[in-house]
């Protein structure tokens, strides 16, 4: 127990400083962009009326006050830590004065429930069905299937989406082609809502697991291909042992273990969220959040965004790295 | 196994079947609950709105302003139209009448019409104006903050009718802030606004409406927001036309372009705001209710604006206009249209964008004069200008296109323009070696003898009609000998343009009110007082960073005379000569909107041929269509 305890305090003081490094690179990258967001917000601002050059001088003066952003580089990135460590990000400069964790925190949990339900979903399917097939490799369906999740995997997503929205939102109009639940239907805990959810999530969830499906499926197979061969296995069915036993108990769970730190890590990767899923379906997002943060220089929601998707893919390492002594006895703490 | 295998796929059918198999209403983009009948949904080109419960427009940049809030519910003293205008380009609408100024404008006047009632049933008076007034004044960082402390030095109510601004300096066109084009100063209501600590950080979440419409449900994620019509909207300005005919608007995001098509094509989508050349021509082809401004070719909305090639006029290469002409004279018109607009492009030859009544102002009587026009290259003297441009764009366009490319001259002229400046490739080197430029071999040296490079910056797929422009411009040179590259900007347009981190930018800097004669509206900001020295931020819209003493003569003059002065006029033609022969920005053409208007619902809408509004749907002044379209049976 205390040979665990000193992995976990190990591994702790690694996930800290993992986190302290990728949000100090976000911070200095973000601080670098090329757009101003003063200029931006003037800009917009004086796009389309008539604004007196002079006036526009003052303007920029009075924002830059107004944003918070006057001080030497070095307060400011000690009044970041300090907000940070209450995830407290500021207010969005590109939507003054809302603060980024409010946009945040509306935006999650739809990137999260779609993104999580396909990463899941993909995951399942694609090593269910991966390791079958490395079992049962005369077994046609399963050969057929192989070959219709390669052909779909190397296709970029853009046009694998297109045609969906093609397909199923213009040819045979069944489904929603953007938004993330019906128009004038409000947000709830209601039936009508989830199906609501529901039914706009299918072209993009479908989308993302046809495309997605092939890499699970092919490195499944290839793992069970290597363990069918191994001494164990073969003692196993010459002893005869049944082959749902063999395939559950002696293969699969051996084989997972591997794939298993892979949807830790995509499931990280949720918080980045899936920006040409969003843009595409018009589903809302923090993929989205976060391009309209770059485009306007909003640092603030850009670091908010970015500092959400590091914690989300280290979070996710760090608990791997906690349960893999748990899931595969091989791997000892020492 | 097998049966394992069978029983998943089925149930992939069914659960996708279940979802999908429903009503087409129900299972479409279409708002629950409002009867489609009743229903105009219109494009809101913001997309999806990040800080979709914020409705207070006078906090700056905090919120949309085009999701219906400025088009529906908002109001303010007076509206131009880019056209012809309902009843007439002016529009007296908060005002009851013209503004009055003093002899030297340092005063105006305005008489406010009465019985106009907020949507809480609390009435509207001067008071709203002066307080609109003073509360940004009073709170730097507001929308209209800046702008409006540099011009009043006072704004008083004496009655519930009249507002009096007196101003710091004379200003013949200080309504201009009040007078909605794309937008304007929107008057606040002074009886919500006044209980507010810091109006820079008040949401504004239930808006009070002053005009037609008010808020009825939006989408907390931004896709979406619903306006109904109010029951008392003859208490509001634009009751004065009539009823508006949809109970409901539904402003929505519906994606990129592609999907604008299908959604219109599904019935889903009212009024498109803009799209492609190729969306446009797919929507004439397969979608016969779908109706565009032109009824052919070239089909787009020309909005006043006149996207050019910008010269940085403060780099030592562009300081001598001989370089700039020749430029000028290696471009192929024809070319550009083609590759940016597909031919459906509206030409200018010159700083006015051909569009509203400027033809009739300013690109019709100048012909004459543009054919006289002469460069003296050093060795020859050459006429560039060749009037029959347009009409060989047409004529190219005939063969593909059939009867939709008109062939009566007015006709053309309206859709294609007049003429444009011939290419001239002889001219261009001759005005580039008198400017000290020689070529070695195939490239062109500049006269220190570095290479002759040129970035020219476009923005993007945010706008690729200029980003197709400017690749079509720079290929142009770099066949000349000149090392010119296309720098894409993307998201960095904006401060990149502002801080003139640029050789050339595709971009705008002339945009007018169209339905008017007054090109005020960006000249001001051309006088040399606001040219910023380089590597420091410019004021809009001068991008160029162009002086002149004759400029700034012309508008130190137009400042000095009424806004309906028809001297105005004269002057403009002065700033168009002038600009002409120093050429600091190649004009190109006017920005066509590809706004396309489904009638399977509604009919009515503005067009060429009725031309009582401006369709694009996020322009303030679109809100008339809404008392002039009527349901389809």
């Amino acid at each position: 127990m205390r040979v665990y305890a000193r992995y976990f305090v190990n591994r702790f003081l690694q996930f800290l400083l993992v986190v302290f490094i990728g949000v100090n690179l976000a911070y200095l990258i973000t601080h670098a962009t090329p757009i101003d967001p003063i200029e931006h917000t003037v800009s917009v601002a004086t796009a389309f009326g008539h604004t007196a050059p002079e006036a526009v001088a003052a303007m920029r003066e009075s924002l830059r006050e107004l944003y918070g952003l006057t001080g030497t580089p070095f307060e400011q990135y000690v009044n970041f830590w300090r907000r940070v460590l209450v995830a407290d990000f500021g207010p969005s400069l590109s939507a003054f004065p809302t603060p980024v964790s409010t946009l945040i925190g509306r935006a999650t949990p739809w990137t999260v429930g779609l993104l999580g339900v396909a990463t899941v979903l993909t995951w399942c399917i694609g090593n269910l069905l991966g390791g079958l097939a490395g079992y049962y490799r005369r077994n046609r369906l399963l050969k057929a299937f192989g070959i219709f999740a390669m052909a779909l995997h190397p296709m970029p997503y853009y046009i694998a989406a297109i045609l969906l929205l093609i397909v199923f939102g213009f040819v045979w109009p069944i489904f929603p082609i953007t938004g993330g639940s019906q128009m004038n239907l409000a947000q709830g805990w209601t039936v009508d809502f989830a199906l609501s959810v529901a039914r706009h999530s299918v072209l993009p969830l479908l989308s993302l697991v046809l495309v997605g499906l092939g890499g699970w499926f092919v490195g499944m197979r290839s793992l069970v291909s290597n363990i069918v061969t191994e001494d164990y296995v073969v003692y196993a069915e010459l002893a005869g042992v049944s082959r749902r036993r063999i395939l559950t108990s002696y293969i699969m769970r051996n084989a997972v273990a591997p794939q298993v730190t892979g949807l830790a890590i995509s499931l990280g990767h949720v918080f980045s969220g899936a920006l040409i899923t969003e843009r595409v379906f018009g589903y809302p997002g923090i993929g989205s959040l976060l391009v309209d943060g770059v485009n306007a220089g909003d640092y603030s929601l850009v670091l908010g965004v970015t500092t959400v998707s590091i914690l989300g893919v280290s979070i996710a390492v760090f608990v791997i790295d906690l349960l893999y002594p748990l899931i595969d006895p091989r791997v000892t703490v020492s | 196994m097998k049966s394992t295998m069978v029983w998943l796929a089925a149930g992939v059918v069914a659960g996708a079947l279940h979802l999908g198999v429903t009503p087409p209403a129900q299972s479409q983009g279409l708002p629950r609950d409002i009867p489609r009948k009743e229903l105009l949904i219109l494009e809101n080109p913001e997309g999806t709105v990040k800080n979709a419960g914020w409705f207070n427009i006078w906090a700056i940049n905090a919120n949309s302003q085009s999701n219906g809030l400025q088009q529906a519910a908002l109001d303010t003293l007076w509206y131009i139209d880019p056209d012809k205008g309902i009843n007439g380009v002016w529009d007296n609408s908060l005002a009851s009448e013209k503004p009055a100024y003093n002899a030297n404008f340092t005063e105006m006047r305005v008489k406010l019409r009465r019985g106009i009632f907020w949507s809480d049933g609390v009435e509207f008076s001067s008071a709203d104006v002066k307080f609109t007034v003073e509360m940004m004044i009073k709170t730097p960082g507001m929308r209209w903050s800046a702008a409006l402390a540099n011009s009043v030095a006072s704004v008083d109510a004496p009655d519930a009718e009249t507002v009096i601004f007196k101003l710091k300096q004379p200003n013949s066109r200080f309504h201009a802030l009040f007078t909605v084009r794309w937008n304007a100063i929107w008057i606040a209501p002074k009886h919500v606004f006044e209980k507010v600590d810091d109006p820079n950080k008040f949401a504004f979440e239930k808006p009070v409406s002053l005009s037609a419409y008010v808020l009825h449900s939006h989408d907390p994620d931004g896709k979406w927001y619903i306006w109904q019509r109010r029951e008392d909207w003859q208490r509001t300005s634009l009751g004065r036309f009539g009823q508006p005919a949809p109970r409901y608007l539904a402003y929505v995001d519906p994606g990129p372009p592609d999907k604008r098509v299908i959604a219109q094509m599904n019935k889903e989508l009212d009024v498109v705001h803009d799209i492609s050349p190729e969306g446009m021509f797919t929507l004439a082809r397969q979608n016969p209710t779908s109706k565009a401004w032109f009824k052919g070719f070239p089909f787009g909305h020309p909005d006043p604006t006149l996207p050019a090639a910008i010269f940085n006029t403060q780099l030592d290469m562009f300081k001598n206009r001989d370089v700039r002409w020749a430029l000028t004279l290696l471009i192929d018109i024809k070319a550009v249209a083609m590759a940016s607009y597909r031919g459906a492009a509206t030409i200018s030859p010159i700083h006015v964008p051909p569009t509203g009544r400027h033809p009739e102002f300013y690109h019709e009587p100048m012909q004459d004069w543009l054919a006289g026009f002469e460069i003296d290259t050093g060795k020859r003297k050459i006429k560039p200008y060749d009037r029959t441009m347009a009409k060989q764009i047409a004529d190219s366009l005939r063969p593909s296109m059939g009867n939709q490319i008109p062939s009566d001259p007015a006709e053309v002229a309206r859709a294609f323009g007049t003429g444009w400046w011939k290419p001239d490739q002889a001219a261009a080197t001759e005005l580039l070696e008198r400017a000290g430029f020689r070529k070695q071999g195939n490239q062109w040296l500049k006269p220190d003898g570095t290479p002759f490079t040129i970035r020219v910056v476009v923005e993007g797929d945010a706008r690729p009609i200029m980003t197709r422009a400017g690749s079509m411009i720079a290929q142009s040179w770099r066949q000349f000998g000149i090392d010119a590259r296309v720098d894409v900007a993307q998201g960095t347009l904006l401060t990149r343009r502002a801080a003139g981190d640029f050789d050339v930018i595709l971009s705008w800097s002339v945009e007018t009110w169209g339905g008017h004669q007054d090109l005020s509206f960006f000249m001001d900001s051309w006088h040399s007082a606001f040219v910023a020295e380089p590597g420091k931020p410019q004021p809009s819209r001068n991008w160029q960073r162009w002086s002149h003493p004759e400029l700034d003569k012309l508008i130190e003059t137009i400042r000095t005379i009424d806004f309906d002065d028809p001297k105005g006029i004269d002057l403009g033609k002065e700033f168009v000569k002038l600009a002409i022969r120093e050429m600091p920005s190649i004009p190109l053409m006017s920005y066509n909107v590809f706004t396309v208007a489904d009638e399977t619902y509604w009919t009515g809408f503005p067009t060429a041929d009725d031309p009582y509004a401006n369709p694009v749907t996020n322009w303030g002044n679109s809100r008339y269509m809404f008392v002039k379209i009527k349901p389809k049976n």
